[in-house]
């Protein structure tokens, strides 16, 4: 428990730490870009790889709760609602720790195990600013853009199991898409998930930053950096989605 | 044809990863009962050679035969079975981090050895320790032991079932001079009282000589010597004397008592 | 291309264990302790994200059906969506996060240090030392794991319901009791045994062809759980297809 609070004191410290320095001057700009490029395009496939299913998963649920009432029609709206609101941020978030998350996490555990953090320091480069914030910040807008794609494809999956696959009418499904959701709520799944995306960044940079005992503790950051980010990141949404509907 | 084969052939063993040859054609016996050296500058395919003789790599031509085996073309079941009469001592050991010292040496013996009984086993894991002189070591955890430990739980474990064939791969990378000169004396000592067939990897010229009875040389994937330890040692070629030259200083083949090599630390 | 090649050599490990391994007996103990090892790892997060799961899905539900005057349906909704779909799958990307992670980086590093080579030339299939007593133990705990998520999920939801969105319980229970046959706790298992089948060769695969280095360790721990993950969620469309469609 101790141990618990104390690990929970240095990645509070650590996280102030690169806040401070997300905040001011000199950006490392250029890793900046390059790692939002990379992440983007790394998260792409398996973000549309999860949220395509369960596009099509909600469709085919939607339609046996819906059958019920001889209410299809609803189906889009609820497939809507679903995606945009809840499915699409969460499911690119998990794919972007998982990814992303893990993948800075082994980055900076193996520059940490080569002394290459070290090297940063002792070169007088400040390697929070250097190594760290840029990934963050990436993360930051990385995620949002990534769930407007997951949005996109999530959409595309529930059309093609209920227009598709299930021979519910094309037309009807694109216009009862709408009638639920609105831009607020386009709006809300963006700043989730760049709160999301910094989330993830922090704690991901944190356990990389800080890897001990060689490639086994490589393993190991990645590890925590998967399951940690995304139960920090679960209950974010839960107090968020309450927040927001209180 | 098991006896009269030396228990280590290599016919004319091609290989290359894409476009970078490794093995350029090298054929090679190794003798019965002595002490071969495979020496070269690294990347010279050295640790591949081993790979092959082990059936871990396979060759893009050319036969790998252990104890009459080709271990090119046996099915998986010969392969394990060839791999079962020899024993391997791995460059950092690559002992099981989960496994104490003494379980560790004593794997072997638990998955091939179901004859032996728990307190037999155990007897024979306590005596190889006395061997590689850790004696009472059974029960440390092995992320806990030294580097010269793990190589000495390493060699323990690769003679543990009594091999007839024992591979040493750079035995003494990554060690201090005197830990390693241990290591070199223990091989020494082990190659009298076993008397089986030793073959060592290494690119550390010094301990080779004191243990090796014959050498080869490989160099850019080709064998550029091979004989006794003398033969080579005192060979003319160019990369011979080139590479021996940086690692080694030659006694004077006229001055007296130079059967003692100088050694280091 | 390369993603190609990846899968079919995915596809050839799995053949290549099934065949020389599936009449072996897996070594004394290690299915026990590895079944253990993987249900304890995994239960901590599997609950707390359940517990999420659980209470977004009553939110975003209330949320959704109140327009519709239907808040009653809330009851039906969770226990469709989420016994159905979302509990297993959770459980799954939790197995797959922890465990999964574990296995890929535990032989990883083994091949890191080039142990799996050591098992090679001791004559022991490391293929049948590794991975047999894996599968088998993920394979003993996945159901049980998938259940203790469905019925966390469905909790949270109803605490949700009732203490924060003033639903009544009873009205609740009923809905979801109601949508719910034995026919879902079926299917839920048999997603969790496919989901334990590809997590167990997905994350072995992956820490068996990584590169050596921490990088390689790192690289195969991260594919591991990404590819698990999304060939689960692929396979849970399919799945629930054949059963639902």
């Amino acid at each position: 428990m101790e141990n618990a609070l104390a690990a929970l004191g240095r990645f509070g410290l650590f996280a102030a730490r690169v806040a401070v320095r997300c905040v001011s001057p000199p950006w490392n700009t250029r890793d900046f870009f390059v790692q939002a490029w990379t992440v983007t395009v790394r998260c792409v496939g398996p973000v549309v790889g999860v949220t395509f299913p369960f596009g099509m998963v909600i469709g085919l649920q939607g339609l046996a709760i819906f059958d019920l009432f001889g209410a299809q029609r609803l189906l889009p709206s609820l497939i809507a609602v679903a995606v945009l609101r809840e499915l699409s941020p969460v499911l690119a978030s998990v794919l972007v720790a998982a990814q992303a998350g893990s993948s800075y996490a082994a980055e900076l555990g193996s520059m940490r195990i080569k002394e290459e953090l070290d090297a940063t320091e002792i070169m007088a480069v400040d390697s929070l600013r250097w190594h760290v914030v840029p990934r963050v910040l990436a993360l930051i807008l990385a995620c949002p853009i990534l769930n407007t794609l997951g949005d996109v494809a999530g959409l595309a999956g529930g059309y093609t199991m209920s227009v598709l696959i299930q021979g519910e009418p094309g037309g009807v499904f694109m216009a009862n898409l709408w009638s639920f959701v609105s831009v607020a709520d386009l709006g809300f799944g963006l700043v989730k998930t760049a709160i999301f995306g910094a989330i993830i960044g922090l704690v991901a940079c944190y356990h990389g930053y800080f890897t001990t005992g060689g490639a086994a503790g490589v393993g190991r950051a990645v590890n925590d950096t998967v399951v940690r980010a995304t139960l920090t990141f679960f209950a974010a949404n839960y107090v968020l989605t309450s927040a927001m509907f209180g | 044809m098991d006896e009269l084969e030396p228990p280590i052939r290599l016919v004319d063993v091609h290989k290359s990863f894409g476009s970078l040859t490794v093995l350029d054609g090298v054929s090679l016996d190794i003798p019965r009962g002595r002490t071969t050296a495979i020496i070269g500058p690294s990347g010279t395919g050295k640790s591949v050679m081993l790979k092959h003789i082990v059936g871990l790599i396979r060759p893009d031509r050319g036969e790998v035969r252990v104890f009459g085996t080709d271990m090119a073309s046996a099915p998986e079941s010969k392969v394990y079975e060839v791999r079962k009469r020899l024993g391997m001592l791995f460059q950092d050991g690559a002992l099981f981090d989960s496994l104490s010292a003494g379980e560790n040496i004593e794997f072997p013996l638990q998955r091939h050895h179901p004859e032996l009984s728990a307190s037999e086993r155990r007897d024979r894991v306590e005596e190889a320790l006395q061997m590689v002189e850790l004696p009472g070591l059974y029960d440390r955890p092995t992320p806990a032991l030294s580097g010269g430990q793990r190589k000495r739980v390493g060699l323990a474990r690769a003679i543990i079932t009594r091999p007839e064939l024992v591979l040493f791969d750079e035995p003494n990378s990554g060690l201090d001079p005197i830990t390693s000169d241990a290591i070199d004396a223990l091989i020494g000592h082990l190659k009298e009282t076993l008397g089986v067939t030793f073959l060592v990897i290494t690119h550390d010229i010094v301990g080779t000589v004191n243990v090796a009875d014959h050498i080869a040389m490989l160099y850019q994937g080709k064998l550029v010597a091979w004989g006794t330890r003398d033969e080579v040692t005192r060979s003319d070629h160019p990369i011979v004397r080139r590479f021996l030259g940086r690692n080694l200083i030659l006694p004077d083949p006229g001055s007296a008592g130079s059967a003692v090599l100088p050694r280091i630390g | 291309m390369s993603a190609l090649a990846w899968l079919g050599g995915l596809a050839w490990f799995a053949w290549d264990w099934f065949r020389a391994n599936l009449r072996s007996r897996p070594p004394p103990g290690r299915t026990l302790e590895e079944a253990y090892r993987i249900g304890v790892q995994s239960l901590p997060v599997l609950l707390v994200i359940s517990i999420f799961v659980g209470t977004n899905l009553a939110l975003q539900g209330y949320k959704a059906f109140t327009p519709l005057g239907g808040q009653r349906l809330v009851g039906m909704f969770v226990a469709m969506a989420g016994v159905r779909e979302l509990a297993p799958l959770i459980a799954a990307a939790m197995v797959a996060a922890k465990a999964g992670t574990e296995m890929a980086s535990q032989i990883a590093v083994m091949r890191t240090r080039e142990q799996i080579d050591a098992l090679e030339v001791m004559a022991v299939n490391p293929y049948w030392f590794l991975v047999t007593p894996r599968l088998y133990g993920i394979l003993l705990v996945m159901p049980a794991l998938s259940l203790i998520s469905v019925g966390v999920t469905v909790l949270a939801s109803l605490l949700v319901s009732v203490f924060q969105l003033g639903l009544n319980a009873a009205t609740f229970l009923e809905f979801a009791r109601s949508s719910i046959t034995m026919n879902d706790i079926f299917a839920g298992s048999v997603k969790a045994v496919i989901f334990a089948v590809i997590i167990c060769f997905v994350s072995c695969y992956c820490g068996f062809v990584s590169e050596k280095g921490p990088e390689g360790v790192g690289r195969a721990t991260n594919r591991a759980v990404v590819v698990s993950c999304i060939t689960c969620v692929m396979f849970n469309t399919l799945v629930s297809q054949v059963l639902y469609g």
